[in-house]
């Protein structure tokens, strides 16, 4: 191996008028791609309430109560402050009620602001049976 | 009149004032540049393009918490940092700007001022090593011993090399060497090598990469300055900003022809001399890695030393060709 | 001269994670070294006990920040053993890819962090700024930078696109040229140089003996590689080569983690131009059958073994991670002696540690009966009190 002193002089001049590599974070954004795991957002008309997120999900992040049982009328809580966002929840429903948005700017000045609540029924056909009851 | 003008001198221009503004100009002129050579941004919120960055980073320090080790003695742990900026601010008095006469000598240019500045700029290394040594501390203590093995091996050829204009200007005297180049510019191509050496050993004089080995963070914490925080750390840093500018004003004076032309044109020339001796002191920092202090030592008396002997061999033939 | 031992961790610059190096040193000249864990341990043995086996996949991967990849193949692996799932070609394919990227990923911040260590910051700036290319590559594949979460029990998650196989292919020659340059700068760069030839001598004997793994292994010159000796996933017929080096000392580790980056350039080219179609995954049950399974990876930083017992239950009964780092201790102790103070970070550095994968609980063998004991800090510190003499309330932590 020959040894040259300065070698790296070169790039570092050639760089010394070049634009900085640096983004400008708050300012400036990077493109997301297409399949980017953000944040678990979930569309309350095709949740069959089958519970297969809350079983799988490693962080216990998803939360199903039952606030009437006859109105079939129920609550999922999205714990956004211990997602671990792996997108099993998404992989684990049966009918795509789950999504993961591209969101990632997640951070508040309080645990509470990030839990996400939804208040649902079941499906119109389920709730519809229900009503004729 | 005089008086006035002393008083100028020694707390406006050069002095005190103008040494805090411009050296932390200067630092971050330095970081900016080693930013843009590392492809990146560098200070950019403080201010225009983050000019401001280093006096909000010395305003900061002074608001910190201040914590003296508990084993360390109080009064020179505390009076050190002081000191430095003292020494060091002194030093700066010296180099022509305005107010000296070649013809006569006053009291910031007489015969042997670039001794007394050799003088002050090395006692202010001392100083660093003091202070590591009287922090009580494993890493200060080693990063204090790091300055004194350091100290041995730069010293000799920046005295060597900063030396050798002056034996061809057949004057010990700041003014009158910077003045014998305004007239024969042309003798400085000679003293190609003596300044090449003169930077390498100011570079490890200010401790900077490859040579900030008593501070190496990732070796021994923060070196000498280990244990000092708040205001202190706050003057030790503006203690090596201005040691930068000091280092390179000096080089400028006796490898660059000084800085003649009055007070506007003087700051002119010393503004933009400093600041080619900065960026070249930048792109040495942006191109090596650190070296071991065995290594360092070895260096310098391996390559630096005898450079600076071959150019005191080469003063002493041109100024015999002179005669 | 007066020995002092000067402590380096658990708080340092040096160091990433805690860690405490305790080092005697003469001067700069360091006569021996300890090395103390346990700053960091976070139980995730344990949790694994508790969690179903798609649940620990995710907590697998929080095991390393870098390895992400490797612990969570490396643990699917031992699950499909054990139900006995034949994974489909394209799904081992693209985990095989990620894995490869995984790796250059890893040897690009581990020469960022190598420079660094040596004060070489220019470096350190410009092969982190190269290693977002192979980040945005991930993010782009699976959808995350850090924590990929493409394995799952039978298979990958996600499938690969003609477009992102362009761009991996665009990004890969990218890497490839700039490593090349990388190549050229820190063999020739004489401060850079200075630094890492010659410091951290392991000899091949003693690299052997000491049980060293991955590339520190590897630069000591001998060629083991899980890759070769043991292929897992499909690694039998991709064409590579085990790169080593004899020099044994820093700068080898430097130079075989450098040819990696290129031979895994080289594979991930393979294995995006022979993707066989087909599935991606299989169905895997959520029970496991009872059994054990031991599964052994190449991580960017060595062997990785998981160990996986399961009772019949969708829960493991016992998993066991022997992260790499923890494998290369020994090694570090006898490299870091008779070095100077200037060289612990880099060949503290040069094992790439990854400190908190390797904290594991600690567990005392009596050499005399064979009796097993796992102890509790409180009985640690106890015993070491008496064992040092030391009186009641005087420091057990003498540094």
């Amino acid at each position: 191996m020959k040894l040259r002193p300065g070698a790296f002089i070169p790039e570092l001049l050639k760089h010394l008028f070049k634009k900085p590599a640096t983004v400008m974070y708050p300012f400036e954004k990077l493109n997301i791609p297409k399949d980017f795991r953000g944040t678990p957002v979930l569309k309350p008309e095709l949740c069959i309430v089958c519970r297969a997120c809350v079983r799988d999900c490693p962080a216990f992040a998803i939360e199903i109560e039952t606030l009437s049982e006859e109105e079939k009328k129920y609550k999922m809580t999205i714990h956004n402050d211990r997602c671990i966002h792996c997108a099993q929840c998404v992989e684990s429903c049966p009918t795509k009620a789950l999504f993961m948005d591209d969101g990632y700017e997640l951070s508040t000045d309080s645990r509470r602001k990030l839990k996400i609540a939804y208040v649902y029924s079941r499906p119109k056909k389920t709730a519809q049976q229900s009503s004729e009851k | 009149m005089a008086i006035m003008k002393a008083l100028v001198y020694l707390f406006v221009y050069p002095g005190l004032l103008f040494l805090f503004v411009y050296s932390t100009f200067c630092e971050w002129f330095d970081r900016k540049l080693y930013a843009r050579l590392q492809n990146r941004v560098g200070p950019a919120y403080t201010g225009r393009a983050g000019i401001l960055q280093p006096i909000a980073d010395f305003l900061k320090l002074l608001f910190k918490e201040d914590i003296i080790p508990e084993n360390a003695d109080r009064i020179i742990f505390s009076i050190l940092p002081v000191i430095g900026v003292a020494t060091v601010a002194t030093a700066g008095l010296y180099l022509p700007l305005w107010n000296y006469d070649v013809s006569r000598t006053t009291f910031n240019s007489f015969q042997g001022d670039i001794i007394v500045v050799l003088y002050l700029l090395c006692l202010s290394t001392v100083i660093l090593f003091l202070s590591g040594w009287h922090s009580t501390n494993f890493f200060s203590t080693i990063g204090g011993v790091r300055v004194l093995t350091m100290l041995f091996g730069y010293e000799v050829p920046l005295f060597l090399s900063v030396l050798s204009p002056a034996i061809v200007a057949d004057s010990w005297r700041l003014a009158e060497v910077a003045n014998f180049y305004q007239d024969f510019p042309f003798l400085l191509f000679f003293q190609i090598i003596g300044l090449f050496v003169a930077l390498i050993s100011l570079q490890a004089k200010l401790e900077r990469t490859p040579f900030d080995i008593p501070h190496a963070e990732t070796e021994i914490v923060g070196g000498t300055f280990t244990e000092f925080s708040g205001k202190k750390l706050a003057f030790f840093r503006l203690m090596t900003d201005i040691e930068m500018v000091v280092g390179s004003g000096l080089i400028a004076t006796v490898f660059m022809a000084g800085f003649a032309g009055g007070l506007m044109g003087s700051l002119a020339r010393f503004v933009l001399k400093t600041l080619i001796v900065i960026a070249i002191l930048s792109i040495i920092r942006a191109t090596f890695s650190r070296i071991r202090v065995d290594q360092m030592v070895v260096f310098s008396w391996k390559y630096l030393t005898p450079l600076a002997i071959l150019q005191l061999l080469v003063s002493i033939i041109i100024k015999g060709v002179i005669k | 001269m007066k020995k002092i031992k000067i402590p380096i961790g658990p708080q340092h610059p040096a160091l990433k994670e805690p860690i405490s190096l305790r080092i005697t040193v003469e001067g700069e000249v360091i006569k021996d070294a300890d090395v103390r864990l346990g700053y960091n341990h976070r139980g995730i043995e344990k949790l694994a006990e508790s969690r179903t086996y798609v649940q620990n996949i995710y907590l697998m991967e929080r095991i390393c920040g870098i390895c992400s990849h490797s612990h969570t193949t490396c643990f699917v692996q031992g699950v499909e053993s054990l139900c006995g799932l034949e994974v489909p070609k394209r799904g081992l394919f693209i985990r095989m890819l990620v894995c490869e990227l995984e790796r250059i990923h890893s040897h690009y911040l581990w020469l960022g962090v190598a420079a660094h260590e040596a004060g070489f910051d220019s470096l350190f700036m410009y092969t982190w700024r190269d290693r977002e290319v192979v980040m945005d590559l991930l993010e782009i594949i699976s959808g995350n930078r850090v924590h990929y979460a493409i394995n799952t029990i039978g298979g990958v998650r996600r499938d690969l696109s003609e477009v992102q196989k362009e761009k991996i292919l665009e990004g890969i020659q990218f890497l490839k040229k700039r490593m090349e340059y990388y190549t050229n700068l820190g063999t020739t760069e004489p401060s850079f140089v200075a630094r890492v030839s010659g410091v951290g001598i392991l000899p091949k004997e003693k690299a052997m003996s000491l049980c060293a793994v991955g590339p520190t292994l590897r630069a000591s010159g001998i060629a083991s590689d899980i890759r070769k000796d043991d292929p897992y996933a499909a690694y039998d017929e991709i064409p590579f080569s085990v790169c080593t080096a004899t020099s044994c000392d820093v700068l080898g580790r430097v130079v075989v983690r450098i040819k990696e980056t290129m031979e895994s350039i080289k594979i991930v080219e393979y294995l995006v131009k022979n993707l066989p179609s087909g599935e991606i995954k299989v169905r895997a049950p959520r029970k496991v059958k009872e059994g054990e399974a031991v599964s052994r990876y190449e991580a960017p930083r060595g062997e990785n073994i998981h160990y996986i017992k399961s009772n019949g239950t969708d829960k493991p009964e016992r998993v066991k991670v022997r992260a790499p780092t923890l494998a290369n201790y020994p090694a570090t102790i006898e490299m870091l002696k008779s070095g100077f103070i200037a060289d612990i970070p880099l060949i503290f550095a040069a094992i790439d540690p990854c400190i908190c994968c390797a904290e594991r609980f600690v567990e005392v063998i009596d050499t005399k009966n064979e009796n097993t004991q796992v102890l509790t800090m409180a009985e640690i510190k106890k015993r070491y009190s008496k064992s040092q003499g030391l009186k009641k309330g005087s420091s057990v932590w003498p540094l």
